[in-house]
């Protein structure tokens, strides 16, 4: 179904010349000695056609991209380890889930067509939908991160709600899908791709059944992977995605939207597939900018550099995954901000989880998510 | 008509003694109910019980000792928050929350277990089958009988 031969090809990963700037800039790598991405090339190229082994060391990649940023090829590691997994997975390999698998059998279930979904319930009566207008506000797992992550003491509804305000204010037209699914992201990261392509076919139907054009979203993930991902699998489909930041930012810049003020030192964490992924680094920070009294502080990795959140497709989290949340916060933390604003829900569940993990070593600072920040300064 | 297909977790303790004693005593349930045995309910996360409904089941249930007398001291705490998450979940997608049972057993009490069982695969059979595959006609995947070995060769 899948030639991944073809896709290491496109991956550019036969470019690669050994200089391991990969390896040196990895997270991952500085404190997992087994895991580095120049050998996992060069062992996944210098394999014999007839060798089905695998390499167990794959699964610790956390996508960031970090890799890609600085190699001198911009070889696409995450996009061959994406195909390294779907190998993985088809020969049988079984992934290690975190949090008990519950995410992943939710993913399952999505993808079931006939799926009624009740999933709008905590939508506030004060927030106006405009059913007859072709633009949707893809809201994403949030309801199910809520009652998953009920007790890290997190709302990701809560930054939809404060999303979903921002849009109203700004005058945007948006509707909402009661049966809307998971984007698949983490499926696809993981290599479950016939996962993945389920959940999308069935998204794509609902999308065809209510005629959306546009689609405007919070998360980075849900933002890259309709955008990029669903084209890649399954053709184009003629729908225009855009990530809140990119609606606010020329929003605040003519000045149709007024933000207000707040008198807080920030800091700014670039989700990995909202940076360096999609390229938006400036749309958000000028957004931050345009609130009256917000100090906004970088931290030693930020933009093209920043450091990711230490978790990715709710699979393989461990000690690793700690350490590289302990040095983000630290880098947070060293900026002397009170709170740390980042534009992505599981970012925001990473970093929560970490610090509520009962480590002292790792820095208590506030985060909370971009949108509920701005409504903050409206209220 | 064929009932609603149940797993039901029990603990190795006050659980599995119910299910132990309606055996002894000869009562019945339907054979669609599964057993799997944990040493604690507490080791029953979320992910075990949205696994079971991902591979087909219609209905949950979580059977252990009543509070104050665990094992290991610390089940109620941790099975009550998962119970919580999970039903929660169950309806979100659009499953519904009474899907998922649990039920706190005295020590060796066949009678109660069956009762209460029976009773949850009859307020399944009013569910059943799933919203979720009810169009589709069949299940997504069929539990594993454990007679599949006999007729197998």
């Amino acid at each position: 179904m899948f030639d991944v031969d073809r896709e290491i090809q496109d991956a550019r990963v036969r470019l690669c010349l050994d200089c391991g700037k990969c390896t040196v800039v990895c997270p991952v790598a500085q404190y997992d000695p087994d895991f580095n991405p120049r050998l996992i090339a060069q062992r996944r190229l210098g394999r014999r056609k007839n060798n089905s082994s695998q390499d167990a060391t794959i699964w610790s990649c956390l996508s960031c991209h970090l890799c890609v940023e600085r190699c001198n090829y911009r070889v696409a590691f995450p996009e061959f380890i994406s195909a390294l997994r779907w190998e993985a997975r088809s020969a049988g390999y079984e992934v290690k889930c975190s949090h008990g698998g519950a995410l992943q059998a939710l993913m399952h279930m999505m993808a079931r067509k006939e799926l009624r979904q009740d999933r709008l319930g905590w939508l506030p009566q004060e927030i106006s939908l405009s059913s007859d207008c072709d633009t949707l506000f893809f809201v994403g797992c949030a309801p199910y991160f809520d009652a998953i992550f009920s007790n890290l003491g997190l709302s990701s509804l809560e930054s939809v709600k404060a999303a979903l305000k921002l849009l109203n204010r700004a005058q945007v037209p948006f509707k909402l899908l009661d049966n809307e699914r998971c984007c698949g992201r983490d499926l696809l990261l993981q290599g479950d791709r016939d996962g993945f392509l389920g959940v999308a076919r069935a998204n794509m139907e609902e999308f065809a059944r209510h005629n959306v054009r546009k689609i405007i979203t919070s998360c980075p993930e849900c933002y890259y992977t309709l955008k990029v991902d669903w084209p890649k699998f399954l053709g184009d489909m003629g729908i225009q995605v855009w990530h809140l930041m990119e609606v606010m930012a020329p929003l605040v810049q003519k000045g149709s939207l007024k933000l207000g003020k707040l008198g807080n030192r920030i800091t700014y964490h670039d989700p990995c597939t909202l940076g360096r992924c999609s390229g938006l680094y400036d749309e958000p920070r000028n957004v931050l900018r345009a609130v009256g009294g917000l100090e906004l502080a970088e931290m030693e990795q930020s933009r093209e550099k920043s450091l990711c959140c230490g978790a990715s497709p709710w699979s393989h989290c461990g000690a690793v995954n700690r350490r590289v949340q302990e040095r983000l916060l630290a880098q947070a933390k060293a900026t002397g901000a009170e709170l740390l604003v980042t534009a992505c829900p599981k970012c925001q569940i990473h970093l929560k989880c970490a610090q509520k993990a009962g480590d002292a070593k790792i820095p208590q600072l506030d985060i909370k998510d971009m949108a509920t920040v701005l409504v903050q300064s409206l209220d | 008509m064929e009932s609603a297909d149940v797993v039901v977790f029990t603990c190795n303790w006050d659980g599995l003694s119910c299910v132990e004693a309606a055996a002894q005593g000869r009562l019945c349930y339907p054979t669609s109910v599964r057993i799997v045995r944990v040493s604690c309910l507490s080791r029953v996360h979320l992910g075990l019980v949205l696994r079971a409904f991902e591979l087909g089941a219609d209905g949950v249930m979580l059977t252990g000792c009543e509070p104050g007398e665990c094992h290991y001291d610390i089940d109620p705490k941790y099975i009550d928050q998962e119970y919580e998450k999970a039903r929660a979940l169950l309806r979100l997608m659009g499953l519904g929350a009474e899907r998922l049972a649990l039920a706190r057993l005295r020590r060796g009490d066949g009678a109660e277990f069956t009762e209460q069982v029976n009773r949850f695969v009859s307020q399944l059979s009013h569910l059943w089958p799933p919203a979720a595959v009810a169009a589709v006609g069949e299940k997504q995947a069929k539990l594993p009988s454990p007679w599949d070995f006999r007729t197998e060769g």
